[in-house]
């Protein structure tokens, strides 16, 4: 009787196990495959976290977007300023007209602020068109055109007339201060 | 019928009453600024003349009361010129050349200046023709007065005189 008894319970005690053994794996692939879920989504979220903040930085801080043109004058002895006319990408954002006075000032050495824009970041076309006048009181009308590769960061540009004096003519410049 | 015309009434009245609004909505206001090419070639800049007292007068060469007014207008400027006071004409004739004419047909010696692009007129809100805005010495429009009839030159003298007592 009692060897009934315990072949019975290896049986029953067999079976168990061999049914335990069989749904492991299963359980296995499962938590597996939330695993990898669970590593995807924090992925994802990091990734989201990311581009959040990238788009945070250059939405909240628009200085950042911001590109100041400036225009000097140095010398002058061969060019009396009159007008510029400032386009970036083809439309016209500024057109400023010189007084006696202003050009004079920006002669003695002073330093106009003309222009403030926000620009998305990229390559973007700038022309500046200087009209006045040149030697022997020419009319003189000049444009300067250069490609600014906007990146993060204010941007400064400078539109510098200056003197060529070997040749005796104005010459006009866009520099990018660093 | 007479629900139609209080109808018009009420627009008329009401259209009249936005006209005048617009016409003072610039006094006491600061004078825009600007910047213009002049018959001289030079440029002039309004907040050039801060401490002057300064009437802008916008013209047309087919304004008939403009033709009328400026010589009048003349006389101000060469009579109270040394005490500080200045005129400015500007013309909003898209062709500057035939504006050019009529300064010199009628002999006007203040700076005149050419608003081509309309910019400044509609700056000043010009809606009729002539239009004339006095500023004070600290750049503040005190007076505009919408076209011309014989007499406002009176007007525009005791307004002259009193800004330029301030």
């Amino acid at each position: 009787m009692k060897v009934f008894v315990r072949a019975i319970l290896l049986c029953a005690a067999l079976s168990v196990a061999g049914a335990q053994a069989a749904d492991e794996p299963a359980a296995n692939d499962e938590f597996r495959s939330i695993d990898e879920d669970v590593q995807a989504l924090k992925e994802e979220v990091l990734e989201l976290n990311r581009d959040l903040f990238l788009l945070e930085e250059e939405l909240l801080f628009p200085a950042n977007s911001q590109v100041a043109f400036f225009l000097s004058v140095d010398v002058g002895e061969y060019f009396a300023l009159d007008s510029v006319t400032l386009k970036i990408d083809g439309k016209e954002v500024a057109n400023y007209l010189y007084t006696e006075r202003e050009a004079d000032a920006l002669r003695r050495g002073g330093v106009q602020r003309l222009h403030m824009e926000n620009l998305k970041t990229g390559d973007h076309e700038l022309v500046a068109v200087f009209t006045g006048f040149g030697p022997h009181e020419r009319e003189y009308r000049r444009g300067a055109t250069v490609n600014l590769s906007k990146g993060l960061g204010a941007k400064y540009v400078e539109l510098a007339i200056t003197d060529r004096a070997p040749k005796q003519q104005p010459e006009f410049d866009v520099r990018e201060w660093e | 019928m007479n629900g139609l015309k209080s109808l018009l009434l009420v627009t008329l009245c009401s259209a009249l009453a936005l006209g005048a609004s617009a016409s003072s909505s610039l006094t006491g206001q600061e004078a825009p600024d600007f910047a213009l090419k002049s018959a001289s070639g030079k440029n002039l800049r309004l907040s050039e003349y801060r401490g002057d007292v300064v009437m802008i007068n916008f013209w047309a060469t087919w304004c008939g009361p403009c033709r009328q007014e400026m010589p009048l207008l003349d006389d101000l400027y060469t009579r109270y010129e040394r005490v500080g006071f200045k005129l400015l004409g500007v013309n909003i004739d898209d062709d500057a050349r035939r504006a050019m004419q009529m300064v010199e047909e009628l002999g006007v010696s203040f700076p005149v200046l050419f608003d081509e692009s309309k910019d400044v007129s509609r700056l000043y809100q010009v809606e009729a023709m002539p239009v004339t805005v006095l500023v004070d010495r600290t750049g503040t429009v005190r007076h505009v007065h919408h076209g011309y009839k014989p007499g406002y030159e009176q007007k525009y003298l005791t307004e002259i005189r009193s800004l330029l007592r301030e």
